[in-house]
Formats: structure tokens, C-alpha cells, sequence
């Protein structure tokens, strides 16, 4: 009897230990939605006299708070018009919508595109709305698996769907899972006042470009800022001279199997590459460098040129930031190879790095998720990103906005577009993602002195041939 | 009273909600995870079954071979010198007479800083251009040297700055050992015409030998499972220089094409690893040293 009461004690002592664990965790939560809720209600209280605008909000007097989550990658310095422009968009959703708040998450570009999104799709808990990139290693990889928010349905609704320049990145099977912020295209900045000083003339040649080179290197200055600790950085300048070298099909070509890593016009790219490094012309201790080294190497003056894409454009007009070198930067494509295939004066061209949204989504921030679409996607918001950021409009702009581009960069750069004979895009956005990953660690070899680039290409075949065989 | 505390049963309950907590987070998630070592599961689409696979292609891969072999790097460097330097220092710190405990907390203090403090810390030391290591070589005419850039220097750079960052902690430790050692053994010796010398070789490092043999056990341990510093450092750069097994997992399993099924069976390779060696250690060395208590 007594030793009956005894296990019957020591259970529910074991049964409480175990219980109140839980009990703790529930009225956690029930202190943090108070939170939450005590933290938005200035907000609608604010938002009462403004008018609800969209139709489908609850068809409540007050309007339910809600929060809905909002990761962006505008954290550091160079990205701060960017970041403005988003606080604006963000400003004028949380007015559209009643109750809304939309919490803003800031994560560098890297760690969100490579280590924290793919964790949280694998999880199955991605941010309601989040910096996307397209291509087949990101966007049209999580739209497989159904992750993402299908915005064909929206995009018509809001009648900007035949508005964007390319959404090719980002629609898989006729349907649209992403929405491009900007375009770009990565090309030479020079500064000036070093070509001036050496007597260099902006290279429209290919050997104009490597006599400059030479003559910088010459008088102890790194012809190319590089920062290669980040592969992605020096794959850049790879894609362009591929671009180049094999044409710009060969960068649609590799996925689809027309197009051989180990051709010999391939070889080629990797071949040049690897020249320039052996002369010496990139960064010296480049492997432990980041991309923001990059751009003080070439800030400071301590190199003359930067191989970089046009987002970079709006650093070059801030005295905070690029100093003596303010308004002092020029832009050039990269001039055609001799005995390079298809057209030399194709440019490369991305439309790849935007906005995606949880497939996962309640009706009110859906509602949330449209009136972002709206504000972000507007004549005036992509003016403002051309005008403010140097960023390329993602969506067809009138010619009188056009026409307001000041910026000497920025109108180089879209006279060069203008030019070009076609465009072509990056391969990371094109290739599988094991691809992508096999050419930064092949890329760092060859910097290394490590891989020849006949090497690096073979690696690179072997990969994707394993790719395309997984694929079929 | 005294027969219910005789009935197992009892003492079982005692334990049951404790077992059942540990098997909700630490076996079951291993045992689950160990599974999918066995699949090909990237983190999002379904996943199937493919036996060793993962385990063959790690092997096959000389990037993971270079991995482990940086890991026995770790292991020599701490055990063959970074131990004695820590006997050494220990010794030193335990014979002196004023500002002991100064001393005791000066050593201790790297290792109570965070392991990110300290990568960026000494990643502004090894700056080739203005850092004050290349600044202090330029004076005897030495070009820079690019420490984090270069494939030969970088794995040095971070072997130097993580034992700069443990050593601190080991010699306390080895410190409280020395500290315990009754005065008179000393003194005897000294008397008996020992010199400093002798008397640290020969009556210090033999008395506080099971406390060294923790030591490097410990050690062995940490160098197995050695990646914070290097992700900061390095990110186990340039080309892979300064991988380690976790690093290589970290970048695997994460990062531009994440496969979690294949991290998970790297996080087994290094499990055993890790069992094996330290076993080993304990079996032959270990045992011999420790064998007295």
C-alpha cells in the first residue's frame, strides 16, 4: 500500500517536472503575441484616418494587427539608397494595409542566399517576403519543391505583367516566382585620374585594354581590384570572358548540354585568366580578400581598374564613400577578343537578383504581400533605384524618365546596353547549383597557382556532364 | 520508507524523466540523423536511399582526404607543441614569486574572449599591409607575407592563433596541478643540489603527468572537433588550405548546393574519428601515464 503511494507520489512529481516545461513555454508565447501586440497597435491606431485600400482586407472596424516578415540584404554602407528606397515602399505598404507591420530583417547578401534561406526552405520556414536571386540554383529550385508564392495571378491583377523586362530567371513552366528588382551588367570601372596620370585612353579594344594593363603594372599599380575569398567575385570577370571567348550562347549552352566547360574557346576564357593573374595583375594576397576590399584597392587607388557589375555605379557619386575618386569613375564593357566567337559586342546582362514570397501565406498577408508588389514594382520606385542607385530599371520605363538620368555612369551603361548586340546572362544563374559551386572552388585553384586551365575546365565537364545526367 | 527505497522500480522512476529527455534530444536525434547519412536528402525534395554512397564519395573526394589531414595537423601541433609550451609556461607561472596571480589571469584571458573576437583580432594582426606581424618583419628587411592569402602560410597563421587562444586555459589547469605538489618534495631537491632545471623535469612534469595526460587527451579531443576559428579566419581558404573535416562539412552540407544527407554522414565520419583516436590515446599512453591514481 505504501510503496504504491510512494510511486504514485514519485510520478507525479516526474509527471509535473516534465509538464511544467511545457507550461513555461506556452505562457511565454502568450507574453510575446502581448508584445507584439502592445508594439503594433500604435501603429493602427496611426493608420485608422488612412482609407483601407485594398478590398479584400477583414471586414472588421479595427483591423487586425499582423506582422509579416521582410528579409532584405541592404545592410551595408554602399547599399544604403537601395535600403532607402525599401523603407519608403515599406512606409507606404503599412499604410495600405491596415494592421500591418512589416518587420524588416537585414542579413548580408551571402550568408542569406547560401547559408540562411536554404535552411529555412529546407525547414520550411522562410520569411513571408525575401531577397531572392533567380536561376535554376535558386528561385526555380524552390519553386519546385513548392515553396514559393506563384505571382502570375497577381502580377495580372496588378497589370504589370507585361511591364518587366525578362523574367526568365525567375519563371519555371509558364508560372512567375519571382519579381526582378533591377538589371545589371558587370564591366571595367576605371579611374580617371590614374589614366589620366599614365597617359591611358578608355580601352574600346582588347589590346588597348592589356596595354593599359601592362603600363599600370609597370608603374606598381594593380592593373584589377579583385577580392577572391568570395569566388563569386572573380567568377565574374570568368563569365564575361566566356561570354567572349565561346560566345554568348555558351552560357545558356552549358545546362543545356550544347556547350562543352573543356572546349578549347572555353579554355580559352580560363586560359586569359589565368595569364592576367600570372603577370600579376589582379590584387596581390587577392585569396584573402573580400568583395568590399575590392572596392577600397580601387577607392584608395591602389589599382586602376575594377572588373564589377553597374550596381556598383552609386558609390562612385558619394564623397562618404569613394572620396577623391567621387564623380572621377569611368565605365567600359569589355572589348572584343581577337578570334572570339559569336557576337563581340553582346553584354552580359542579369535580371536575376529580386524578391520572392512564402508559398505559405494567410489571407491577410497575401493582402500584405500584393500592396509590397504594388508600391515596390511602380514607375516610380524603378525611376527612383535608376535615378538614386544607379540601379537598371527591371521594368519598361517611359522615355521622359529616362531622359532624367544624370549619372555619366549610368548613362554610359545604358547606351552601352543600347548598343549591344543581344545579351547574355550569368552562368550562376544558368548552371545547377553543384555546377556553380564546382567552378568557385576550380576558380580559386587556378588563382592559386594550383589547377592549369586546362584542368579547371576538365573539372568543370566532369561536373556538369554528371549534372546533366542526373537531370534526365 | 527504507523497502520502497530498495525496490528498483523507484530509483528508475527517479531517472525515467531524465532518460526520456535525453533520448528526445540527443538519441533520437541522432539515430534520426545517422539515417540520413544513408540518403541524398539536399533539404527540400524527397530523398531516397543510396546505402554508402555518401560515405565513398567523401573519401573519393582529395578535398575531404586534405581535410583530414589538415586535422592531424591540429592534433601534432597541439600535442607536440603546444603541450610543452604549456608545461613550459605553467612551470614558469608557478615559480614566480610576485604578481602570481596576475600571471594566472593574464594567460587566462584569451581563452574567455569569443571565438569571432578573436579570428578578427589576429585577422588584423596577419594584415600584410599594415598589420604589426608584417610591420615588425619589415624591420629586418622581410617582404610581406600575405598570412591569410597564401596556401602556405594560412594553415600556420590559424594553428598559431588557436593555440594562443587555448593555451591560457591549459595552463591554469596544469598550473593547479603544479600548485598541489607539497612544497617539501621541492625543497628536498633543492637542498639535495637539484637546479631548476632537474627540478622541473624531474620531480615537476613526473608528478603532475595524469594531469598532462587529461591534457592532451583534451587537446586530441578539441582538434578533432576544431572549426569556429577557421570559419571566421578563412572560411577553410585559399583553396581549401585550411579545411578541416568540420569546415568541410560546414561548407557541404550548407552553402551553395546544400546536401544535408552527405553532411550528416561527414558528421559520422568525424564522430568515429574523434572515438577512435581518442581510445587509442587512452589505451596505450593514456593509461600508462594515468595508471598510478
Amino acid at each position: 500500500m505504501k510503496k504504491s503511494i510512494y510511486l504514485g507520489i514519485t510520478l507525479i512529481l516526474a509527471a509535473s517536472t516534465v509538464l511544467s516545461a511545457c507550461g513555461d513555454k506556452s505562457d511565454k508565447s502568450s507574453t510575446e503575441t502581448d508584445k507584439t501586440q502592445t508594439a503594433t497597435t500604435t501603429d493602427t491606431t496611426e493608420k485608422t484616418d488612412t482609407p483601407a485600400k485594398t478590398e479584400d482586407t477583414p471586414k472588421k472596424e479595427e483591423a487586425e494587427p499582423f506582422t509579416v516578415s521582410l528579409r532584405h540584404i541592404q545592410v551595408s554602407d554602399a547599399q544604403k539608397f537601395r535600403k532607402a528606397i525599401l523603407d519608403d515602399v515599406v512606409k507606404k505598404t503599412e499604410a495600405d494595409v491596415p494592421g500591418l507591420t512589416i518587420e524588416l530583417d537585414g542579413v548580408e547578401d551571402q550568408v542569406n542566399r547560401f547559408t540562411k534561406l536554404p535552411a529555412e526552405m529546407a525547414a520550411g520556414n522562410p520569411p513571408k517576403i525575401f531577397d531572392l536571386f533567380g536561376g535554376a540554383g535558386d528561385a526555380l529550385k524552390y519553386a519546385k519543391a513548392g515553396r514559393l508564392l506563384d505571382l502570375t495571378p497577381i502580377i495580372a491583377e496588378l497589370g504589370i505583367g507585361d511591364k518587366f523586362l525578362n523574367l526568365n530567371q525567375f519563371t519555371l513552366d509558364g508560372k512567375v516566382y519571382g519579381l526582378p528588382i533591377g538589371g545589371s551588367t558587370e564591366g571595367f570601372f576605371y579611374s580617371k585620374p590614374l589614366f589620366e596620370k599614365y597617359g591611358i585612353k578608355e580601352p574600346t579594344t582588347w589590346d588597348e585594354l592589356e596595354a593599359a594593363a601592362d603600363t599600370l603594372s609597370k608603374n606598381k599599380i594593380t592593373p584589377f581590384a579583385m577580392g577572391s575569398k568570395g569566388a563569386w567575385v572573380p567568377n565574374m570577370l570568368v563569365n564575361t570572358l566566356i561570354g567572349r571567348y565561346a560566345g554568348p550562347e555558351a552560357i545558356d549552352g552549358f545546362p543545356a548540354g550544347s556547350q562543352a566547360w573543356n572546349s578549347p574557346e572555353v579554355v580559352a576564357a580560363f586560359s586569359k585568366y589565368q595569364e592576367w593573374e600570372k603577370k600579376g595583375y589582379f590584387t596581390k594576397g587577392e585569396l584573402g580578400l573580400e568583395y568590399a576590399d575590392m572596392l577600397n584597392q580601387f577607392v584608395t587607388g591602389k589599382a586602376g581598374m575594377m572588373f564589377d557589375g553597374s550596381w556598383r555605379s552609386s558609390v562612385f557619386k558619394d564623397q562618404a564613400q569613394a572620396g577623391d575618386l567621387t564623380n572621377q569613375v569611368g565605365f567600359f564593357t569589355m572589348p572584343g577578343v581577337p578570334n572570339g566567337k559569336g557576337n563581340q559586342l553582346a553584354v552580359n546582362g542579369n535580371y536575376s537578383n529580386g524578391y520572392g514570397f512564402s508559398a505559405d501565406l494567410k489571407p491577410e498577408e497575401l493582402t500584405a504581400v500584393k500592396a509590397f508588389i504594388k508600391n515596390m514594382y511602380s514607375e516610380e520606385m524603378q525611376l527612383r533605384g535608376l535615378l538614386e542607385d544607379g540601379l537598371l530599371p527591371s521594368m519598361k520605363l517611359s522615355d521622359e524618365s529616362i531622359a532624367k538620368v544624370e549619372d555619366p555612369i549610368v548613362k554610359q551603361v545604358m547606351q552601352i546596353l543600347g548598343n549591344s548586340g543581344g545579351a547574355f546572362s550569368h552562368f550562376d544563374s544558368t548552371v545547377a547549383s553543384d555546377v556553380y559551386k564546382e567552378s568557385e572552388s576550380q576558380i580559386q585553384k587556378l588563382i592559386a597557382g594550383k589547377s592549369s586551365a586546362q584542368e579547371v575546365a576538365d573539372a568543370m565537364q566532369k561536373v556538369q556532364e554528371k549534372a546533366l545526367a542526373a537531370a534526365k | 520508507m527504507k523497502s520502497t527505497l530498495k525496490n528498483p522500480y523507484v530509483y528508475a522512476m527517479f531517472v525515467l524523466p531524465t532518460l526520456l529527455l535525453y533520448c528526445l534530444f540527443f538519441i533520437y536525434p541522432m539515430a534520426s540523423s545517422s539515417f540520413y547519412a544513408f540518403t541524398d536528402w539536399n533539404g527540400l525534395e524527397d530523398y531516397k536511399f543510396i546505402g554508402f554512397d555518401n560515405f565513398t564519395t567523401a573519401f573519393n573526394d582529395p578535398d575531404f582526404r586534405n581535410a583530414i589531414v589538415n586535422n592531424m595537423y591540429f592534433i601534432l601541433f597541439s600535442v607536440f607543441i603546444q603541450v610543452p609550451l604549456i608545461i613550459f609556461f605553467a612551470i614558469l607561472v608557478g615559480h614566480v614569486k610576485r604578481f602570481q596571480g596576475f600571471y594566472k589571469t593574464t594567460v587566462f584571458i584569451p581563452s574567455i574572449l569569443s571565438t569571432s573576437v578573436i579570428g578578427i583580432l589576429w585577422g588584423f594582426i596577419y594584415e600584410p599591409e599594415i598589420g604589426p606581424l608584417n610591420k615588425l618583419l619589415s624591420v629586418f628587411g622581410i617582404d610581406p607575407i600575405y598570412w591569410l592569402a597564401d596556401t602556405k602560410w594560412a594553415m600556420f597563421a590559424v594553428l598559431a592563433t588557436n593555440a594562443w587562444q587555448w593555451m591560457g586555459f591549459y595552463i591554469v589547469l596544469v598550473l593547479a596541478a603544479i600548485l598541489a605538489i607539497p612544497r617539501e618534495v621541492n625543497e628536498a631537491a633543492e637542498i639535495d643540489g637539484a637546479s631548476g632545471r632537474q627540478r622541473a623535469l624531474l620531480i615537476t612534469v613526473p608528478l603532475i603527468r595524469p594531469i598532462i595526460s587529461v591534457v592532451i587527451m583534451l587537446s586530441i579531443a578539441g582538434a578533432m572537433r576544431v572549426v569556429d576559428i577557421i570559419l571566421v579566419m578563412t572560411k577553410g581558404g585559399p583553396v581549401g588550405s585550411t579545411e578541416v573535416m568540420a569546415s568541410y562539412l560546414v561548407n557541404e552540407a550548407m552553402g551553395v548546393d546544400p546536401n544535408y544527407g552527405f553532411g550528416t554522414a561527414i558528421s559520422l565520419i568525424i564522430f568515429a574519428f574523434a572515438l577512435v583516436l581518442t581510445a587509442l590515446y587512452q589505451l596505450t599512453l593514456g593509461r600508462n601515464q594515468g595508471g598510478n591514481d
